[in-house]
């Protein structure tokens, strides 16, 4: 009883404590091995505090919320840098304090989610596509997203669970943008989306890779980098960059208004962007990097596989996922349930 | 008795003053919150409004709340009619290994809800450790559709609340008075009603405990129904969750929270009503 | 139910218990990352688990603050339930409705609200808040617990307990206390079992320097870094196990 009395006394005293030369990174789980943190660390003598958090929506919610959350760096995704650089939540970036942005790939700067990159600096990326399973007798067939709604396929396909994912690709179907913020084309879309409800054997976002290899459902909508994970424990998985057009999503890299380390947030961004680390994270997290220094650094058994890094043409089909104003998004949010109580 | 007031005035101002500040604080806030509007750069903005409760009655909140009622109520009675003969059980054990036996009933909920969840898909799913076995052994030939439906659902809700019924139940059942269980045989009561007119009424307050404690947390939970159900449906949780994050909007979120309170409110005033005037008045 | 059958249908609750216990250990050993069939025997995972230093901080963060949320909200709510049973005062239904609302509240809801409240005071993101937050989401199923045991009470004991002078110190010490340890017991392993498993409210208040299990794992789990965690759990759940059996052989042990 007395050790643990102890123990907690030692534990709270040493909360007063807090670390001064450190910084507070806030990501996505998995994306960076703890040797990269551990490397950085030794190199520069900084204490990392590595926190995760699980979806863009939590981490924005977060930052609003406080004035004082202690985080340095965050990783949000595309659409989530368009809706923090507007509402002022990013630093601006010096990239004089950022010799290696030049590894960037150029064909991931300058989107429309942030025009110059002022404010953030890309980092991981993905398309949504189709997956299939080769030993479903119909794979052959699906080459685009409309392919789905073939009547074959009833209570087959697994689809994200994410309200503007699972528009994106009625909106494809019918020639729209994926990032359209016009209520009558979302309609349009959720009436198309409501004739693919039969089809639907369930949405899931968050234990993709096991349903791909466990042949839970036999093809539906995932990221190219779980299908690719997901063909490393089961080779018969395809994935299909549909004809009809897909989203592109970016994880990036940006410091918050007002970081409490500033100076070392620079220091961990200039860091992550070297390319032998960038190289050594990509290898780890097998998601497609945005350094190009990196990717070229990579064994060619990735580096050439069109799973990972699509080819240029292909690519050209996709759109990057942006910010739409609350209000369609508010649309989305009550076509969404409306598709999934009108069984 | 100057000791007594300072007993009573320690006891009562520690709770005040936690309830306050923790409870009534940030309820306040979301009450306030439900009656403002928001706008693309302000979560919450002026001015006070009731729109988001007018919005709220629309047929498709309605039905999500029916069906998150339907499914928590579900839950709630599998856990009462599995938990009371359980409880009753290990509660009237005179065996010295009971401390242990309640331990053991807790123990497996300490490890992550998250992954027991994902250990009860690998339990159900299609080529999952059920259909593999029944398979196996030549029962049937293709496999049993265990998952992504809503048995699935209340297979995982109860399994995850069960304690919270049992526990009450075991506190409860363990105060139950042996001489007036006897007293009633002596006297010539069957079994059945026994238990009818002198165990079920006196271990009432239990019964009451457990299905609060199991209820209101099933209304609210999502991920379960989500993993295990397909999410194919939107449930009380989700709905709340959505408007929070995925909307953005906070003043709409409030609104149905405390709507969903007030019904949940409602609900135990009636039960409190309707017994009234009973012994058991004061269970509540 | 009968004598005969009574042992089976406990034993069946308690395989119903532990049969996903069971499971979950089988796939630490389980030589695959992501799938959940069956792909052969590995020890891999366990040979992760203890490389990885940042895993067990977060352990221990959650053992500390389980621990701790869970006494003190036995503690507050083993009062209030007292309070509420004993004491005719000002606001009691108003201190009743306070704490159904915390059960009410769906968990976003709370913490968001947290959040701003803590914002609000500027207390920094951290353990601190973690603490406070765990302590008032148990303290509910303590008070609901506490005070259903305590409704069996006869009445008549305190009464008797007073005219022999006793002050209410007193009566709570001797008398309610002794009486109510299985509903406070109940109460604290519940709380733990809450906290120790919350997500959505600890992920809201929670800071850049105080990471909690329950956050670690369902941020790894949804990257589909599964195997590791389930042997962190089944370490977790064996030490549990040890430790219980241990107390109770020790316990019998005494004369």
């Amino acid at each position: 009883m007395k050790i643990i009395f102890s123990l907690i006394l030692f534990f709270l005293a040493s909360l007063s404590f807090a670390e001064e030369n450190s910084v507070n990174v806030y990501a996505w789980p998995g994306v960076i091995p703890n040797s990269v943190i551990q490397q950085f660390e030794k190199e520069t003598g900084i204490k990392v505090n590595f926190s995760t958090f699980d979806s863009n929506e939590t981490l924005y919610a977060k930052l609003r919320a406080t004035k004082n959350a202690g985080y340095d760096v965050i990783e949000p995704s595309s659409y989530y840098i368009d809706r923090m650089r507007r509402q002022n939540m990013l630093e601006k970036l010096d990239k004089n304090k950022l010799s290696y942005f030049k590894n960037l790939n150029p064909e991931f700067l300058n989107q429309s989610y942030d025009p110059h990159n002022e404010y953030s600096t890309p980092f991981i990326w993905g398309v949504t596509g189709i997956f299939i399973n080769k030993n479903y007798p119909h794979s052959a067939a699906i080459k685009k997203w409309s392919d789905l709604w073939n009547k074959n396929y009833t209570d087959q396909l697994m689809l994200l669970n994410d309200a503007r994912e699972v528009f994106s690709i009625a909106l494809k179907t019918l020639g729209y943008s994926a990032n359209d913020a016009n209520s009558d084309h979302i309609k349009k879309a959720y009436l198309k989306l409501k004739e693919l409800n039969p089809n639907i054997k369930l949405f899931n976002s968050d234990a993709v890779i096991s349903i791909l290899i466990d042949d839970d459902a036999n093809l539906g909508m995932a990221w190219n980098g779980d299908a690719f994970k997901a063909k490393q424990e089961k080779a018969q998985i395809e994935f299909v960059y549909p004809e009809d057009g897909f989203v592109i999503w970016v994880d990036n890299f940006a410091i918050t208004k007002n970081a409490p380390h500033r100076e070392n947030a620079y220091k961990f961004l200039n860091f992550i962007l070297r390319a032998d680390v960038a190289q050594k994270i990509a290898l780890d997290n097998l998601y497609p990097t945005a350094n190009r220094a990196a990717q070229n650094l990579l064994p060619e058994k990735i580096k050439n596989d069109p799973l990972v890094y699509p080819s240029h043409a292909i690519l050209k089909r996709g759109e990057f996922q942006t910010d739409i104003p609350d209000s369609a998004l508010a649309v989305y949010e009550k076509y969404w349930e409306e598709l999934k109580m009108s069984e | 008795m100057k000791n007594d007031s300072t007993f009573k005035l320690f006891s009562l101002s520690i709770v005040w003053v936690w309830l306050l500040f923790f409870s009534l604080v940030p309820y306040g806030l979301v009450i306030i919150a439900s009656l403002l509007s928001h706008s693309e750069n302000n979560l919450i903005q002026l001015p006070f409004t009731i729109k988001n409760y007018i919005d709220v009655n629309n047929i498709i909140y309605l039905r999500i709340l029916e069906k998150s009622f339907y499914l928590a109520g579900l839950c709630t009675l599998i856990c009462l009619v599995l938990g009371y003969p359980f409880a009753y059980i290990i509660a009237r054990m005179k065996s010295s290994f009971k401390g242990l036996l309640i331990l053991l009933i807790i123990i497996p909920f300490w490890t992550s809800s998250l992954i027991r969840t994902y250990s009860m898909i690998a339990i159900l799913k299609s080529k999952g450790i059920i259909n593999s076995f029944l398979m196996g052994i030549g029962l049937i030939h293709t496999p049993l559709p265990l998952i992504f439906n809503n048995t699935a659902v209340l297979i995982g809700l109860v399994y995850n609340l069960l304690p919270f019924m049992v526990l009450p139940l075991l506190t409860n059942i363990e105060r139950l008075d042996n001489r007036l269980i006897d007293a009633a045989r002596d006297l010539g009561a069957n079994r059945l009603t026994t238990f009818r007119k002198i165990i079920l009424p006196l271990t009432m307050p239990g019964i009451i405990a457990g299905c609060i404690l199991v209820f209101l947390p099933a209304m609210t939970i999502f991920y379960i129904p989500d993993l295990l159900g397909g999410a194919k449906s939107v449930l009380a949780g989700n709905l709340i969750q959505n408007q929070f994050l995925i909307s953005q909007n906070w003043p709409f979120g409030s609104a149905i929270s405390i709507v969903l309170a007030l019904l949940l409110a409602m609900l135990l005033l009636i039960y409190w009503k309707s017994t009234r005037g009973k012994k058991e008045r004061d269970l509540l | 139910m009968t004598r005969a059958t009574s042992p089976f249908y406990v034993t069946l609750i308690y395989l119903f218990f532990y049969i996903p216990i069971i499971v979950l250990i089988a796939y630490s050993f389980n030589n695959a990352q992501y799938s959940l069939l069956w792909h052969g025997f590995s020890l891999r995972w366990y040979q992760e688990l203890f490389t990885d230093a940042d895993l067990w901080v977060s352990v221990w963060h959650s053992l500390l603050l389980g621990v701790l949320s869970a006494t003190i909200a036995t503690a507050l709510g083993g009062l209030a339930a007292v309070s509420l049973y004993r004491y005719k005062f000002f606001g009691r239904n108003f201190l009743y409705a306070l704490i159904f609302i915390l059960i009410l509240s769906p968990e976003i809801v709370m913490g968001i609200s947290m959040l701003i409240l803590f914002n609000l005071i500027n207390v920094r993101l951290g353990f601190w808040t973690l603490l406070f937050a765990h302590i008032t989401f148990c303290m509910p199923f303590v008070v609901v617990t506490v005070y259903s045991r305590m409704v069996s009470f006869d009445k008549y004991i305190f009464e008797a307990a007073k005219d022999l002078g006793a002050t209410d110190g007193v009566i709570f010490n001797k008398i309610i206390l002794p009486l109510l340890w299985p509903a406070l017991l109940a109460g604290w392993l519940l709380s733990f079992t809450l906290s120790l498993d919350d997500v959505i409210t600890s992920y809201f208040v929670a800071g850049p320097d105080f990471e909690i299990l329950p956050l670690k794992i369902y941020s790894m789990v949804r990257l589909g870094v599964k195997p590791e965690i389930n042997a962190l759990c089944s370490v977790m759940f064996i030490v549990t196990l040890l430790m219980v059996m241990l107390s109770q052989f020790m316990l019998r042990k005494k004369p």
